[in-house]
């Protein structure tokens, strides 16, 4: 036990208690990012975790069912008091072996995160499991265990940083001629030096995991670059950086091609709305307009 | 370090310390921003809403007889916004994603609120 990755050897010992005992409940998992896997007769039916998206991120990120859709599912379930999962295939937004897909993935993806984490303790706590979309039956503890430590070896065997769960990356210029892969755009108009893979997997409805590879794909092919997120953030705000034209000032460890970087992010920041210099307590900035950017004419 | 350089510290700390925060404020009561680190949400509209729901959500406390505001959370389908009065004098807005670790906000914010007192007293 003692050479498995992560903390997948305390996870099994909890697991493999409640699996014997044939547990229904809750094992509270405490520690970073920490969680709570959700039982029902000793197999994991979902696993809720601040670490990985859980299915209803995954389904309204990702556009696959639209908000209205599921606050509609959601009231319909909770009135009847049916399930949320035959509501949703009922009502055509998902089909069964879709969502049956998505589920299990995102509980790979959430227990990979858990074993990458710590886990300082752990609490069982039988009783009845509340959680809006419960795999029926339940993934065998084993099996989900097993490929935490498979993609923990795959990322530790790529080369870079061990660091990779809290990498925060900068996107560079694409290369002409250079075609992006299937979510490279996206994730390009996201990375802004603040969001870690986990970040990125939230914002895009996307498992962790497949972020990270995409990440090391995307670093591979110079279309992004790691930068520590206190030294973007430092530079943001650096004077001489927040208007157009100006030469940028020295921005510390910063790799030399990413200085002629504009406001970080590409298209969630307001259009020629860049980062505001910090200024000093007690010298208040007056309020602007509502959405009136600085140096426009309202 | 200078104060507000201390307070954008302790800000992004902030960030970095618990899962899910995308960006945080300062304000001033009066809805002026002191210091943000928002990512890209309109910090100065942030202010002026944040001061206002703060003083709304006091009101409603102290209405329903159930003593002193600790916090005021929106949760939204794409998030959360919490907010904290820091004093009389100022307020700290957190922005958070649907995964933002909630349990280790509650945990941690009373010590938050009183390191950024100290830092603007």
């Amino acid at each position: 036990m003692e050479s498995e990755e992560g903390s997948v050897g305390p996870l099994r010992e909890a697991l493999m208690v409640c699996a014997a005992a044939g547990m229904s409940g809750t094992l509270r998992v405490t520690g970073d990012p920490g969680g709570a896997i959700h039982l029902t007769d000793g197999r994991v039916a979902a696993i809720e975790t601040p670490g990985a998206p859980g299915p209803e991120v995954l389904l309204l990120r990702s556009h696959r069912v639209t908000e209205a859709g599921w606050d509609d599912a959601f009231a319909a379930a909770a009135t009847s008091g049916g399930r949320m999962r035959a509501e949703l295939v009922r009502r055509a937004m998902v089909g069964s072996g879709e969502l049956e897909g998505l589920l299990r993935t995102a509980l790979a993806d959430a227990m990979f995160v858990l074993a990458s984490g710590t886990v300082e303790e752990y609490r069982a706590e039988p009783g009845p499991v509340e959680c809006a979309l419960p795999l029926e039956p339940g993934a065998e503890p084993d099996g989900l265990l097993a490929e935490a430590s498979r993609r923990i070896r795959v990322l530790a065997a790529l080369p870079g940083r061990n660091d990779r769960g809290r990498l925060r990356v900068v996107a560079m210029p694409v290369p002409p001629g250079v075609r992006l892969g299937e979510g490279q755009d996206e994730i390009l108009a996201l990375a802004d030096g603040r969001r870690s893979p986990r970040d990125l997997a939230f914002a895009l409805g996307r498992g962790v995991y497949a972020t990270m590879l995409l990440l090391v794909r995307m670093q591979q092919a110079g279309l992004l670059v790691p930068v520590s997120a206190r030294a973007f953030a430092a530079a943001a705000r650096t004077p001489g950086r927040t208007g157009s034209g100006g030469e940028p000032q020295d921005v510390g460890g910063l790799p030399q091609r990413q200085r002629d970087l504009p406001a970080p992010s590409r298209r969630l920041r307001a259009p020629g709305r860049l980062p505001e210099r910090l200024m000093p307590l007690g010298l208040l900035r007056p309020r602007t307009g509502r959405d009136v950017s600085p140096g426009e004419t309202s | 370090m200078m104060t507000e350089g201390k307070l954008l510290a302790e800000m992004q700390d902030l960030r970095d310390r618990i899962t899910g925060i995308t960006g945080t404020a300062v304000a001033s009561r009066d809805g002026l921003i002191i210091s943000e680190d928002t990512g890209g949400v309109n910090a100065d509209n942030l202010a002026a809403l944040t001061s206002a729901a703060l003083s709304l959500a006091q009101r409603l406390a102290r209405e329903a007889g159930q003593g002193t505001l600790r916090e005021a959370i929106t949760r939204s389908s794409g998030g959360y916004v919490a907010i904290y009065a820091i004093g009389t004098t100022a307020v700290l807005v957190l922005l958070g994603d649907e995964g933002l670790d909630i349990t280790r906000l509650h945990r941690e914010s009373r010590s938050v609120v009183d390191t950024i007192e100290k830092l603007l007293a």
